[in-house]
């Protein structure tokens, strides 16, 4: 498949991608900040998170309601989020109207009011979220599982925690946004119907002349406890578990997301025949890779009502100590046939693709093409994944329960 | 882009949305069925079946329909909902015969008496999940409570003691009467080799026995729908408080539906709408949003408040204060443009996605035996004026009106209750 990938770097750091994808009339860009939660700092979790809000609220001349009101009303989608390590701005829309769209990023991101007569409003969003996630049992259970096994602070809710959100001031707001919303370590990424040298030109205009610097680090702590559960009264009990596997970025990440793929990837996974085709002991259950820059998690999910909660952790976690040495070809090669596939479905959307490329450039430094990747998938056997999994066996298990009742866990899992 | 149809002799339709320029294919048996075509004894039956489908056929065991679309790299699955139940999956192109083959025989499944207990366990647990999530079952309640007795006014999931006490024969009866061939819509959008599809259809479900569909129209009781009532359900342990309000719009088959979806666009979608800015926007709530959902012979504005549950009263009646404006004063032109154009965007991003397309291609020629391109909805919705929104908030008015039920930590507030006059 042919494939046509872009790349350049402004004098001041930023770096622009750019991927065309014909038969689309529409184009998506993506501005991803370094300015993510990691930055938020202690006692101030969710900093990042309402900075991101208090950007949209009023910037260069248009105040908040007039942002919206030209985004949308130019038939833009724009979407706004944080992570771990990104403060990201994005929209989509019909081709011809990326020439509207790049200003108003670019006053988001540059100009931003950060005024103090809309501090209250944003924090009482931020809080409002919060508030929304604690009804969600699911998330509460995922959320804890990262806070315990990522260390300190890179497994932090980017959504924040109320107690540090109602404590955050105004000048908390403007000097996280003056020392992390920067050029250097910005990537701005563009897919869809695109014209590069067009693209280059204007955004080259419109943030060429920024020159603000970060040079903060952030130390690195411990991690939490191995085994916690989570008093709640609800039907259900949650079960995370995670161990680590290497990031993205490590040549052996395929193997070990595709031996994570073979245990709970798809609906003929481990996991899913055994623990829910089978036995009948849940609605969902799943295994997937999850990475950060410099670490990754491997992190399985269930959840099932109280009185068969401790079954379906017994079967998940018989089913993790079963993985090595007997992955067989045809798993392998479903694994690989469900990657490949839905990596060329990807083509198909503007948006995906955007985010994919900035994600590859973020963990790599490069952007791989397709060809690459479908090539590297190629390359998977069982051997390697074997050879992998037997170097790297499943140990040191994270285990989180929500529910009424605390599980029992055996010692060894998370010795 | 081009539109085909065909019509096996058994009365299966054969649809397909073409695009020569697409990398995907794909492929959905939408069947004509859901919880509202279910009698009390097979109440959440439609729902509990799309699950036993996936279990497998004489000739087919579920492991190996699992491991054949994780084969094909298919993203495959199915839902049901009060009136459809649809199975679809998106492949590469290499992959249409297999995956037609595969989902054609599923539509015929064996509906094994211990595959049936097994997947009752699933269902429950789904039926327990959705019971431990916002908004806690209010949904439901008000849907039942609006369409009164009405069949849209029964729940997708069933309750636990419906599905506890259903036999596997009641399972197999739904089947044999709902899914004859002249019930199921066999489509297809993105790179699609029609002539092929064809002859999969006749090839899997050629030989399938037609069988006479009772008409699905039921006329609403508009005493029922138009009443104002007011119910909670306690959950002490929740956080926010959770309203859902259902008031009546226009049905799928009425032209309003459109300028419908541009009005609740302007009072309450999910960003930059009149409910939007008062609520959401200064964290009074946590959402606040309304939108038109249409069926055969009915359509709903279904308005959904999550906030501080002292708040929820308040905010009740802010809402009715914010409709009852629009109603009183008007919209101005600005709103009807900036939707119409965030609508008409939003329409160009998912219909060049056909993997998404699918899912609007078949549900409209199932309900209504039309196509409509991408292009033809363009229209309509570039086409609408302020007088069309003013004309749906003449015929069907939002405020002081609806079902509404709450659902929190709080026990109701009777200063909620509905004021005499409304009723």
């Amino acid at each position: 498949m042919k494939q046509t990938l872009h790349s350049a770097t402004l004098d001041n750091g930023i770096v622009l991608l750019g991927e065309d994808l014909p038969g689309l009339e529409s184009v998506a860009v993506a501005f991803h900040t370094p300015a993510g939660a990691i930055h938020d700092g202690p006692s101030r979790c969710g900093l990042a998170t309402l900075s991101g809000e208090m950007m949209l609220r009023g910037a260069g001349d248009r105040t908040s309601r007039e942002i919206v009101e030209v985004l949308e009303g130019s038939g833009i989608q724009w979407a706004q989020s944080v992570s771990t390590s990104h403060s990201s701005f994005a929209g989509a829309m019909v081709a011809r109207q990326l020439p509207t769209a790049l200003p108003i990023y670019a006053d988001i991101l540059r100009r931003p009011r950060l005024p103090d007569s809309e501090l209250d409003n944003a924090l009482q969003m931020v809080l409002q979220n919060l508030a929304g996630t604690e009804d969600d049992p699911a998330h509460r259970a995922m959320s804890a599982l990262r806070q315990l096994h990522y260390p300190h602070p890179l497994g932090m809710p980017s959504e924040g925690i109320s107690a540090d959100v109602e404590a955050i001031g105004i000048d908390d707001v403007r000097s996280f946004v003056a020392a992390h919303v920067v050029p250097r370590g910005m990537i701005i990424a563009v897919a869809g119907r695109i014209d590069w040298h067009d693209f280059v030109e204007r955004v080259s205009d419109l943030f060429g002349d920024w020159r603000t610097d970060d040079r903060s680090t952030v130390p690195i702590g411990s991690r939490g406890e191995r085994v916690r559960h989570v008093p709640h009264d609800s039907q259900q009990t949650h079960i995370a578990l995670a161990w680590s596997v290497p990031p993205y970025r490590h040549d052996d990440s395929y193997e070990a997301s595709a031996s994570l793929s073979v245990l709970g990837g798809g609906s003929s996974s481990r996991l899913f025949s055994e623990v829910r085709e089978r036995r009948g002991l849940c609605y969902s259950v799943s295994a997937g890779y999850h990475t950060l820059r410099d670490c990754a998690s491997a992190i399985c999910y269930s959840g099932t009502s109280a009185a068969r909660a401790q079954e379906t952790l017994d079967v998940m976690l018989a089913e993790i100590d079963r993985l090595p040495g007997t992955i067989e070809e045809a798993e392998l090669d479903r694994v690989k046939s469900r990657a490949k596939s839905a990596l060329v479905m990807q083509q198909e959307s503007s948006a995906a693709r955007a985010a994919w490329i900035a994600r590859q450039w973020y963990h790599l430094g490069t952007v791989r093409s397709l060809a690459d990747e479908l090539a590297r998938y190629d390359q998977l056997n069982v051997a390697s994944v074997e050879g992998w999994l037997a170097e790297n066996r499943p140990a040191g298990l994270t285990i989180v329960s929500l529910g009424k009742e605390p599980l029992e866990v055996p010692r060894e899992v998370s010795a | 882009m081009k539109f085909l149809h065909e019509r096996l002799p058994n009365g299966l339709d054969v649809i397909a949305e073409v695009t020569d320029t697409a990398l995907s294919t794909s492929i959905g048996f939408f069947v004509k069925t859901g919880a509202r075509d279910e009698t009390d004894a097979e109440w959440g039956g439609s729902h509990f079946l799309e699950h036993m489908v996936f279990k497998g056929t004489h000739d087919l065991s579920a492991d190996e329909i699992n491991r054949r679309f994780d084969w094909m790299g298919a993203s495959a699955n199915a839902f049901t909902s009060e009136e459809d139940t649809v199975y679809h999956a998106a492949v590469l192109p290499e992959q249409q015969l297999e995956v037609t083959a595969l989902l054609a025989r599923m539509m015929r499944p064996a509906l094994r008496e211990e595959d049936f207990e097994t997947e009752k366990l699933v269902i429950l647990e789904e039926i327990r999940m959705y019971d431990d999530q916002p908004p806690f079952g209010a949904d439901d309640r008000c849907r039942a409570t609006f369409f009164g007795r009405h069949p849209l006014a029964r729940s997708v999931l069933g309750t636990v003691e419906s599905i506890e006490r259903m036999p596997v024969e009641a399972m197999r009866d739904y089947h044999r009467r709902r899914y004859s061939p002249g019930n199921i819509v066999l489509c297809a959008t993105g790179a699609v080799d029609f002539p092929a599809l064809v002859a999969s259809a006749r090839q899997w479900c050629g030989d399938w026995e037609p069988i006479a569909i009772p008409p699905r129209r039921v006329p609403l009781d508009a005493r029922t729908t138009g009443s104002v009532t007011l119910e909670s359900i306690t959950r002490p342990t929740s956080t926010l408080e959770y309203a859902v309000r259902m008031s009546r719009g226009p049905a799928g088959d009425d032209d309003d539906r459109f300028a419908a979806k541009l009005l609740a666009a302007i009072l309450g979608d999910t960003s930059g709408s009149r409910l939007y800015w008062a609520m959401v926007d200064t964290g009074r709530a946590e959402q606040a949003s309304c939108h038109h959902q249409d069926f055969l012979d009915a359509g709903l504005f279904a308005t959904q408040l999550s906030c501080d549950p002292e708040d929820a009263g308040e905010l009740l009646a802010m809402i009715d204060t914010i409709y009852r404006q629009a109603a009183e004063q008007g919209l101005d032109r600005r709103d009807v443009e900036q939707n119409r154009n965030k609508l008409a965007g939003r329409w160009v991003l998912l219909g060049e996605r056909p993997r998404r397309r699918l899912f609007d291609v078949g549900p409209e020629w199932a309900h209504s035996g039309d196509y409509r391109s991408v292009a033809d909805d363009l229209r309509t919705i570039e086409g609408l004026s302020l007088d069309d929104v003013h004309r749906v908030l003449a015929r069907w008015p939002l405020h002081g009106t609806g079902a509404t039920v709450l659902a929190g930590p709080l026990p109701l507030d009777p200063s909620l209750e509905p004021a005499s006059e409304a009723q």
